[in-house]
Parts: structure tokens; C-alpha cells; sequence
């Protein structure tokens, strides 16, 4: 029990350092960071209470989801990247074409 | 095991097999422009044509699981399924065939066309998934591809402006979808989703927290695809700005979708856990109508206020959510306005992009004379605007009325049922300033050019289809509202009798009272609970 406690502590921290990234940084690239800490930390919660139950169903969809999560972040840098040619520019600050 | 010829199977292989087919055989060929779109355009429409009308057949033939069911498996074959699946199909469909016009002068439409298809078997996919490990999956398979699609405009900067938040919130919410699976999985040892729940009622109360936490994580990721108010940020800019084509998909698919997800998750799980979320979800779903409805007023671009509109929309399908528990026609009301809104709002996004193509703008101001310029476009908006803010003869009408009705009836049980059908009969009312301030716009004003504009051929055909189905279906409701009652779980929802899943090994020993039970081992239906009440 006690290890799960330790390792669910780790997660928390890091879905906190996470958080704070995306909401202060704005740095289109440190927010793809951001993200993908965040999703780290939710693998390991799903590894943690995967080895403490010792059930592998959690590993197994720890797998599917750094997969996934690899591809979306793909996406993600391709969008930048777009935006980088249209703008010189990744801050998100300077994106303002949309209002409201 | 499900066998090859289940519907979800089926919607696998035929528009898996095409959507991955059109770019593969796009990059064998080389001739470019405006052939090939139009090509891969009646490919994809002659795919979701074959799919919905295979969908439909299997709904007829009977073979489907009435109701809601939670196998053991990681799909099921259920009529909930089929429901959803059959609202998305037909938002596929009129997407894939207004963008033969709307697509005019992109060059790649090969890829735009497959990520729609495939795209649309996660949207399905969600609905008939029971094991949160396919949930997850279909969940990005449909969230991954609009992402590249809400960027397709590439020199568009409000294209990708529009992408980028998409993606932000996007990634975000899927980050917390895993959170909570995480936290569920922790919980009970399994990533099924009937299973989970009905190791969810057995908890010792000191883990309560935690659910109640897990079940937070499971709304607010949800929330974000179905726009529900404090996760709704990037929802207006994002329909705005991606191709509005795109728009219609996200606003009437990807939004049903999660509305799907939450269904199957959050109020069944309401349902077995007892826990009491109708109040938390009830003050989303007002708070949702009412700053829905506010925004909407202030806008100048037509897209923007359709995104508003679809904000508020998601506060009134909410309601039906938020009362399930206490009324019976409650899910049902809320399937009903599901159905209608994917066909109502996406009837409204491709006819503003066909205004777009023939005006070159979204601006509000360029809607004056409209009425004279593109008749029958102006009048397919309109009866489409007119179905969103409720007005009888029309389908959007009866669902709202089934809802509000649910309300009401669900204030025998709670006190503040009635006040929900209150609020959204005022904000009904409110709907209607901006709504009919678009349809003034379109017939009462006039601008310097009143010169008849061409409109989009395939873009009247689907909006052709579009003023039959909700004039149609205003007229003569009943075949969607049955089909929308057979595809809800069937329970009794009063609060007394509401249903507790007790697991079949150990049968009420824990003290606790069972109102409910599970008819077998494998699979999880829920049933009328009043005739098990007399016999525990």
C-alpha cells in the first residue's frame, strides 16, 4: 500500500507541474509539454494500481494510451509547424485572428 | 465474442476499408483538381449510405439487443449503439456531400475525405463500446482525425488558430478521460465498463471520495467535447474558425459522441451507485443554457452564433440527463433532441457554408436580402433555426417538449425538477431573439446587391434532405421518439425504486438495500426494478 501511496504522490506532482504549464506558459511547445507530462503522469497512476493489484489489464492500457498519445502529439506538432509558416512565430499570445 | 456480422463490425470494415482505400489509390493516380474531389466525395457518401442502411436492416431484423447492454465483451451490438449510430451516420453523410462543393480549390481532399470516414467509426464506436479500453480508443480515433481536419484551411490562419485550441483542450481532456479510467481501474480491478459499475456499488464508503472525484475527472473530460459551460472556451472559436463543413461535423458528430460516452458512463453509473449528481449536473445544464444563449446574442458571424447555439443546445440535452434518474422519459427525451440537434445544427453549419461559397463571408451583415439572393439555401437556414429554437410544427420542438415534460414530471420526486423545465423555457424564449434576428436579417432587410446568387447543387441536395427530415419528422415524430424510447435502458427511474447492482455472488449481505439485480452472469441489462422491490 505504501508504494502505491508514493508513486500516486509522483503523479499528483506531476499533473500539478503539468497544469501549471498549460495555463501559464505561452509557449505553443512547452504546452505540448505540458500535455504530454500530464498524460505521463496519468500512464503511471494506471501502471501503479496496475502492479498493485497485480492485474496486467492496466499495463496493457497504459500501452494503448502512449501510443495514442504519441500520435495525437504528432498531430499537435503538425498543427504548430502550420502555424509557425503562417505566423514566425509560436507564442500563442500573438494568435489573435479569433475574437469574442 | 461478437460475430462478423454485428453492426459495429460492419461499420468497421466498410468504412475502414474506404477511408483507407481513397488515399492509397489517390496516390497511385496523378491527376489533380477538381475530378478527384468530386470522386472521393460520392465514394465516401456511397459508403455511409451502404453502412447507415446496414445499420438500419440490423435494427429491423432484430437481432440487436434492445435497450442498453454491458457485456463482457469489448463492443456490443445494442439498440443504444445503433441509435448513435444512425444520428452520426446521417451527419457523415451531409458533411461528406457538401463538401463536393465546399471543397472547391483544395488539393488534397483525399485525406480530408478518409479522416472524415474514420472519424466517424470512432463516433460510432464510442456509442456501442462497453470496455473502457475501446471507449479510449474510439474516443481518439474520432478526436485525433478533426484535429488535422478543424486545420484543413492551410493558409487560413483562423483555420489553425481554430485547430490549435481544438487540440489544446483536446489533448487535455483526453489526459483526464485516462485519469479517471486510471482511477476507476484502481478502484475496482477491471477496465469493463459494466463490470466496473458493479463493483463501484459493492465500495466501502470510506473510497467515496475518490469516486466521487473519479466521476468529476469522467464529466469534466466528457464536458470538453460536449461543451458543457466551464470546459466550453475553445468550442466557439474552434466551429468558427475550422472549414465549416468541419464545423457542421464537430458541432452535430463529435459533440453526440461524447454526449454518448456519458451516457453509457456517468448516468448509468448514477444509476447503480445512487449517487446523487442530478443536482451538480442540473446547475451545468442551466448554467450551459443560459451563457449558450447570452453569447449567442452579441455575435456578428453566423458560425459563431451557431456554436453558441449548440452550447445551449448541450444544456438542454443535459437536462434530460440530469433527471434521468428521477424520470423515465428522461433519457429518452435526451436521445430524442439528440437526434434531432445532429441533423438540425448540421443542416444550419452547411447552409452558412454555402452562403459562404457564394458570398465569401460569415459576417452577419452580408445576410441582408439573402431571401431573394439564394432562396431556397435562406430557407432551409431558416427552418433550420427555427427547429433549434423550438417551434411546433418542427421536430426540434418535440424533443424539447419530451424534455421539459421529464422535468416536470420528475418534480413529484425532487423540488427542483420543475424549476429546470422553467429555465429552459425561458431560455427557449431566449433563443428565439438571436435566431429570429438572423431570419430578419435574411428576409426584412435588403442590401445594395439583391443580384441572384448561384447556389451549390450538392449543397441544395442535402439541404433538400435536411427540410424533409425536420418538417417530416415534426409532422409525424412518433417513429424517432420509439425508436429513441427501445434504445434507453429500461428501468423505472422514480428515486424510490432506483436501481442498485448488487454483485450475483454475494447477495445482499452486506446490509445494504438491493432494489435491483443482474439477470445473468455476463451481461448487465437494467430492468424494470419494480417487480424485483417485492421479492428482496
Amino acid at each position: 500500500m505504501n508504494e502505491l501511496i508514493d508513486y500516486l504522490v509522483v503523479s499528483i506532482v506531476m499533473i500539478s507541474v503539468g497544469i501549471y504549464g498549460i495555463i501559464v506558459k505561452r509557449n505553443a511547445i512547452r504546452m505540448i509539454f505540458s500535455i504530454e507530462i500530464i498524460a505521463n503522469a496519468v500512464n503511471l497512476t494506471l501502471i501503479a494500481f496496475s502492479r498493485y493489484l497485480s492485474d496486467v489489464q492496466g499495463q496493457v492500457f497504459t500501452l494503448f494510451a502512449i501510443a495514442i498519445a504519441a500520435a495525437e502529439i504528432a498531430v499537435g506538432l503538425g498543427i504548430i509547424i502550420i502555424a509557425y509558416r503562417l505566423y514566425r512565430e509560436i507564442d500563442v499570445a500573438e494568435y489573435r485572428s479569433l475574437k469574442g | 465474442m461478437l460475430d462478423w456480422t454485428s453492426t459495429p463490425f460492419i461499420v468497421i470494415v466498410v468504412l475502414g476499408v474506404v477511408g483507407l482505400a481513397i488515399p492509397v489509390y489517390d496516390a497511385l493516380r496523378k491527376e489533380r483538381g477538381e475530378k478527384k474531389n468530386k470522386l472521393y466525395s460520392i465514394i465516401s457518401v456511397a459508403a455511409l449510405i451502404v453502412t447507415i442502411f446496414i445499420v438500419i436492416a440490423r435494427v429491423l431484423s432484430g437481432d440487436v439487443i434492445a435497450g442498453m447492454d454491458f457485456s463482457k465483451d469489448s463492443i456490443t451490438d445494442d439498440m443504444f449503439g445503433s441509435f448513435f449510430a444512425i444520428a452520426l451516420l446521417i451527419v457523415s453523410i451531409m458533411v461528406t456531400a457538401s463538401s463536393w462543393n465546399y471543397l472547391r480549390g483544395i488539393t488534397a481532399s483525399a485525406s480530408y475525405y478518409s479522416l472524415i470516414l474514420l472519424s466517424t467509426i470512432g463516433m460510432v464506436l464510442i456509442a456501442y463500446s462497453t470496455d473502457f479500453v475501446t471507449l479510449f480508443i474510439a474516443w481518439e480515433l474520432m478526436s485525433i482525425p478533426t484535429y488535422a481536419l478543424a486545420a484543413y484551411a492551410k493558409r487560413d490562419p483562423i483555420s489553425n488558430e481554430a485547430a490549435l485550441k481544438y487540440f489544446m483542450f483536446g489533448a487535455l481532456s483526453s489526459s483526464i478521460i485516462v485519469l479517471a479510467i486510471g482511477l476507476t481501474y484502481g478502484l475496482t480491478g477491471t477496465t469493463n465498463i459494466g463490470e466496473s459499475i458493479k463493483e463501484l456499488s459493492s465500495l466501502d464508503s470510506g473510497q467515496f471520495p475518490v469516486l466521487i472525484l473519479t466521476v468529476a475527472l469522467f464529466v469534466a473530460g466528457f464536458g470538453f467535447k460536449m461543451g458543457i459551460v466551464p470546459f466550453h472556451m475553445w468550442l466557439p472559436d474552434t466551429y468558427e474558425g475550422a472549414p465549416t463543413t468541419i464545423g457542421a461535423l464537430l458541432a452535430a458528430g463529435t459533440k453526440k459522441a461524447g454526449f454518448a460516452a456519458a451516457i453509457r458512463i456517468i448516468i448509468i453509473g448514477m444509476f447503480a451507485l445512487q449517487l446523487d449528481w442530478s443536482i451538480a449536473l442540473s446547475i451545468l445544464a442551466i448554467i450551459t443554457m443560459t451563457v449558450g444563449n447570452l453569447g449567442a446574442i452579441m455575435q456578428k458571424s453566423v458560425p459563431r452564433i451557431l456554436a453558441y447555439s449548440s452550447i445551449a443546445q448541450a444544456g438542454y440535452i443535459l437536462i434530460g440527463l440530469a433527471i434521468a434518474p428521477y424520470s423515465d422519459i428522461g433519457l429518452s427525451g435526451s436521445l430524442f433532441h439528440i437526434m434531432n440537434h445532429a441533423v438540425m445544427k448540421s443542416a444550419a453549419f452547411i447552409a452558412v457554408a454555402g452562403i459562404a461559397i457564394a458570398l465569401a463571408s460569415y459576417s452577419l451583415e452580408k445576410y441582408r436580402g439573402l431571401g431573394r439572393r439564394m432562396p431556397f439555401t435562406a430557407i432551409a437556414l431558416t427552418i433550420s433555426l427555427l427547429a433549434l429554437a423550438g417551434v411546433p410544427p418542427l421536430n426540434g420542438f418535440w424533443s424539447k417538449l419530451v424534455i421539459f415534460e421529464s422535468a416536470i414530471d420528475s418534480g413529484t420526486q425532487v423540488p427542483w425538477g420543475s424549476h429546470l423545465a422553467i429555465a429552459g423555457v425561458l431560455n427557449s424564449a431566449l433563443s428565439l431573439a438571436y435566431y429570429a434576428w438572423i431570419i430578419r436579417k435574411i428576409y426584412m432587410e435588403e442590401s445594395e446587391d439583391m443580384r441572384p446568387v448561384k447556389e451549390p447543387k450538392a449543397i441544395k441536395a442535402v439541404l433538400a434532405f435536411t427540410i424533409i427530415f425536420i418538417v417530416g419528422f415534426g409532422i409525424w415524430h412518433a417513429p424517432i421518439y420509439d425508436f429513441a424510447k427501445s434504445s434507453v435502458p429500461l428501468f423505472i427511474g422514480k428515486s424510490d425504486t432506483s436501481i442498485v447492482i448488487t454483485p450475483t455472488t454475494q447477495e445482499n449481505n452486506d446490509g445494504k438495500p438491493s432494489l435491483g439485480k443482474i439477470s445473468t452472469d455476463t451481461t448487465l441489462h437494467f430492468q424494470s426494478t419494480k417487480t424485483v422491490l417485492t421479492t428482496t
